[in-house]
């Protein structure tokens, strides 16, 4: 599986380290977040990142292999 | 109140290199201290005050929004203590969970009788002890106000179906408050629907543009109402948000204009303003708050420790003073908040990626010398440092939780990750523990092997022979004990003991206090061990010595274990009812309340089959037998095995199956050393099967092979011997059966009835009529009715005689039709004697009923007509009938058809 998460704001360098397993890309005001995702768990533990670190999640979606 | 430390209760460790299991810690239920900076809001505790009006209150909200702060200053200001938990740590396992709550609850007055019991695993609690709790909860006059911060941390989704129980049955007894990022599994629905919720939100917990100017005024930062406005709207009115932005402005010279550039950044909140608070910072401090990032905690010295420097204590009482993120917890300890916290774990990974490993090591070594365990493990174990993780469980005495107690999970866990390196002696002794706790043996001995020459290797060539050493050869002896248990070896299992009884007195008195699981789990195994090799007295006193102990947690299993022990002494001595009784109170204690339902998978179960096959309740004895072994918990050694295989052979001879009976009893070999009874219980079975099948030579061989003494094939050998017609051989072997004192009922009555029925070949039938009536007195009281039912078809005809008659009436042969209760209603139907259908007899009834003539079953089962007439003859002796109808009928009141 792979996702993509959109978050609100540009994140730094620094935070987007936070996420190693992922990859990331700025967009006007936005950072999304993106890469492969082993299971649910994972997944849910990703938001949970998101949540510690006060980052807003604006959209989550499944991506098309 | 501040938080407190004291000396014996570890603190927590990191979230993430979190052991799990932990002491019960005081700071988890201290209600958290509020900075100086705190802003109290009144419209917000006017809500919570409705929390008193419903049963649950949620209180969600985002990271740093506030909800622990305003919870806590609410719950300060009441009179009456509210109960706190923070789950952080707690909630991992619900049977934890539990054990902290009720922890909570006592330390807030409220009074809760010894009666509700602990949780003993960590991953589950009784529904019994839920009941109990609710019970006691819905008979207060007032209720008591449960706080559960964290509570997002509470991962196993049985905690909410089981707080939402206790909430509905506690009614007016309980109002209870969450705390959490997310929304709770409680069945929100339905308290929505009920009005029966109180609930604060995100936008509810934001703080107004007012709100935010007294928050900025707190902390020394005063804006015109513009650029309030703009720094809510970008934050929009997030608690962590503005207390960073105040920290970052205070800085400037000019705060608008610094505030107008966050306002214009389009970085995310948390993340830019961290990142600015951080770089205006002097290098020492920001390394210091680098560092100590991995930690759940910590006081000046552990952060010394951590950065090689001394000033930790005056930068971190700095950094208290002039912001909120940086929390005191009291006794010299602190915390950052846990958003704070995760962003600098970011930055540290960052700025000094190979660092994080080194600052784990140090943690664990400091925090061991502290007395710490929880956090040594944790920190060795993030830190990969598996030797100084195992010296540290070992060292403490701690070995024992591997096995039992609310830690097995998360040790367990914990190891799991530890690789085939390092081989030092402590590796090796948690990788045998580990290994025995599934009962891998022989793996298991392998690494305990390998630590004990190594250990000796050190004794020989050092000075120190010091506790350190004294600790490891304990632990070695316990896991030999417990090898030597698990292998059936019971001089092994002795002399280990004997070392750690020596040992004992080598380390410190107070560790070996505060694992009490360590020597109550030596003395289980060994009196497992003595009974196996059936010294009765000794395996008693040992198992008597836990039983008797105090229902701790820890050792709470292990209790249950040595009853199972002493109930199987019980039955062995042929004392059913009381066999049953103990094992009983295993379920009881167990919590899983309400009969008749097994106390689940062990010793204790066995026993309860062993007892229900002398009734002969044989459906009852299956669900017991089922119960001892599931595919979660496979019985665990020779003796569990042996007695499973001579309980199930048994059943499967009551009911006629002989060859089963055989098979099973043939399957119950593989032990070191020979257990006497074990071994005489089994040659009963397959003597009795062979009696059974027509092959009473063959029984007779059988049972002279065992050694005398043993009642229950003394019996079994008299029978073989008047089937074969030597009524001397078995009155010679009636005079060795030695009346034994404490023998009870299920071994006399069959005694008795051996007697009576040799007496009865002799033809002395005053004799064998007393032999009988003293039989029947005495198994009327415990209704142990497979005694005459194995005795043979001879008893039938006695027990139609009065007064034999009246002595069976009513529990082993139907009771006399009474006037007025022509049908008297009884659970359970009294068994009549009846000796067991051969299958080919059975064959043959099921034609008949079906009205088959005897030619037409002759050709259905492919025998001659005479084969059938004998077969006919021989089952209408068995049901004791004359006729084809009465056989059918009495067959199929029997439940043969």
């Amino acid at each position: 599986m792979r996702y993509e998460i959109r978050v609100d704001g540009q994140m730094t360098e620094t935070l987007a380290k936070a996420f190693p397993e992922l990859d990331h890309v700025i967009m006007s005001g936005q950072t999304l977040l993106f890469g492969p995702v082993v299971d649910e768990a994972q997944l849910y533990g990703l938001l949970a990142r998101c949540q510690s670190l006060g980052l807003h999640v604006l959209e989550m979606r499944q991506m098309p292999e | 109140m501040m938080a407190v430390l004291d000396e014996n209760g570890p603190e927590p460790a990191t979230p993430h290199a979190d052991p799990r299991g932990n002491p019960l810690l005081r700071t988890q239920f201290v209600i958290p201290a509020r900075p100086a900076t705190f802003l109290r809001r009144e419209r917000l505790d006017e809500h919570l005050d409705e929390a008193l009006l419903t049963p649950l209150t949620v209180v969600d909200g985002a990271a740093g929004a506030g909800k622990t702060l305003l919870v806590a200053d609410w719950a300060a200001a009441r009179d009456r203590r509210v109960a706190w938990l923070t789950a952080r740590l707690a909630g991992k396992g619900c049977g934890t969970f539990w054990a902290y709550l009720l922890q909570a609850l006592r330390l807030a007055d409220v009074t809760l009788s010894g009666d509700i019991g602990t949780p003993a695993e960590p991953g589950h609690v009784d529904d019994a002890l839920l009941t109990r709790l609710a019970g006691e909860l819905s008979a207060r006059d007032a209720p008591v106000v449960v706080a559960i911060d964290d509570y997002d941390q509470a991962t196993d989704p049985e905690i909410a179906d089981q707080l939402d129980f206790v909430l509905q049955q506690a009614g007016r007894g309980m109002r209870l408050i969450l705390v959490t990022r997310t929304e709770p599994l409680l069945p929100l629905h339905r308290y929505r629907a009920a009005d029966a919720i109180t609930e604060i939100k995100n936008a509810e917990l934001a703080f107004t543009p007012r709100e935010a100017a007294d928050l900025l005024t707190l902390h020394g930062l005063r804006l015109p109402d513009d650029d309030i406005g703009a720094l809510v709207n970008r934050t929009q009115g997030w608690a962590a948000g503005l207390r960073l932005c105040a920290l970052a402005a205070r800085g400037e010279g000019d705060p608008r204009t610094y505030l107008k550039g966050f306002e214009a950044d389009r970085t995310t909140i948390a993340d830019y303003l961290l990142a600015e608070v951080l770089k205006r910072q002097p290098p020492q401090t920001q390394d210091l708050l680098l560092r100590l990032s991995i930690l759940e905690r910590f006081s000046p010295e552990l952060a010394d420790a951590l950065t090689g420097r001394t000033d930790a204590g005056l930068i971190l009482t700095g950094l208290h003073r002039e912001n909120a993120f940086v929390e005191y917890l009291g006794h010299g300890w602190f915390r950052f908040h846990p958003l704070f916290a995760e962003i600098l774990r970011a930055h540290l990974r960052v700025c000094r990626p190979r660092l994080e490993p080194e600052l784990h090591r140090r943690a664990a070594h400091w925090l061991r010398r502290s007395g710490s365990l929880d956090e040594t493990l944790g920190h060795a174990a993030a830190a990969d440092d598996w030797e100084s993780a195992a010296d540290a469980l070992v060292d403490d005495l701690a070995i024992g939780e591997i096995f039992t107690g609310l830690r097995t999970d998360a040790l367990s866990e914990l190891f799991s990750r530890m690789g085939p390196e390092p081989t030092t002696p402590a590796t090796d002794l948690v990788r045998a523990a580990r290994h025995l706790a599934q009962c891998d043996v022989e793996r298991g001995l392998g690494r305990l092997k390998r630590a004990e020459r190594a250990l000796t290797r050190q004794s020989g060539s050092s000075e120190d022979d010091g506790p350190g050493l004294a600790a490891a050869r304990l632990s070695c002896a316990l896991l030999e004990v417990t090898a030597a248990r698990l292998t059936g070896s019971p001089g092994r299992a002795e002399a280990a003991a004997r070392t750690a009884e020596r040992l004992s007195s080598e380390v410190p008195g107070r560790r070996l206090e505060e694992h009490p699981e360590l020597m109550a789990l030596l003395v289980t195994h060994l009196g497992s061990a003595r009974l196996w090799a059936g010294r009765f007295q000794d395996a008693r006193a040992a198992l008597t010595t836990v039983a008797d102990s105090g229902r701790t947690a820890p050792t709470a299993h292990l209790r249950e274990e040595c009853l199972g022990h002493l109930a199987l002494i019980d039955y062995l001595n042929g004392w059913a009812a009381r066999a049953e009784r103990k094992a009983s109170a295993v379920a009881a204690a167990a919590g899983r309340c309400g009969p008749p339902a097994a106390p689940g998978p062990g010793l204790a179960s066995l026993v309860l089959a062993a007892v229900a096959v002398d009734r002969n309740e044989l459906d009852r004895a299956e669900a017991h037998l089922d119960a001892a072994a599931d595919a979660r918990h496979p019985l665990p050694d020779p003796l569990a095995r042996a007695v499973h295989a001579l309980v199930t052979g048994r059943v499967l001879l009551a009911r006629g199956d002989t060859r089963a009976a055989l098979e099973a009893a043939d399957r119950a070999a593989g032990a070191d050393v020979t257990s006497p009874w074990a071994a005489a219980h089994t040659t009963a079975v397959a003597a009795a099967a062979h009696l059974a099948d027509g092959r009473p030579e063959m029984a007779v061989k059988l049972l002279a092979e065992e050694p005398e003494g043993e009642p229950v094939c003394l019996v079994g050998a008299v029978r073989a011997e008047l089937a074969v017609g030597r009524t001397g051989a078995a009155i010679e072997l009636l005079e060795r059966v030695r009346p034994q004192g404490h023998a009870g009922p299920a071994i006399t009555v069959r005694t008795a009835l051996a007697r009576a029925q040799v007496a009865g070949e002799v033809g002395d039938v005053a004799t064998q009529r007393r032999l009988v009536a003293r039989a029947l007195e005495e198994a009327r009281r415990e209704r142990l009715r497979s005694p005459f039912l194995e005795a043979g078809p001879w008893l039938r005809a006695l027990l139609r005689t009065v007064p034999l008659r009246g002595l069976a009436e009513g529990w082993l042969v139907p009771g006399p039709p009474s006037p007025g209760h022509p049908e008297p209603v009884q659970e359970r139907p009294p068994l009549p004697v009846v000796q067991e259908l051969s299958g080919r007899e059975r064959d043959v009834l099921r034609r008949l009923a079906e009205m088959m003539s005897t030619e037409e079953i002759a050709a259905d089962l492919y025998v001659s007509v005479n084969t059938v007439k004998t077969h006919i003859k021989s089952a209408y002796r068995k049901l004791a009938v004359n006729r084809r109808q009465d056989a059918v009928r009495r067959a199929r009141e029997l439940g043969l058809l």
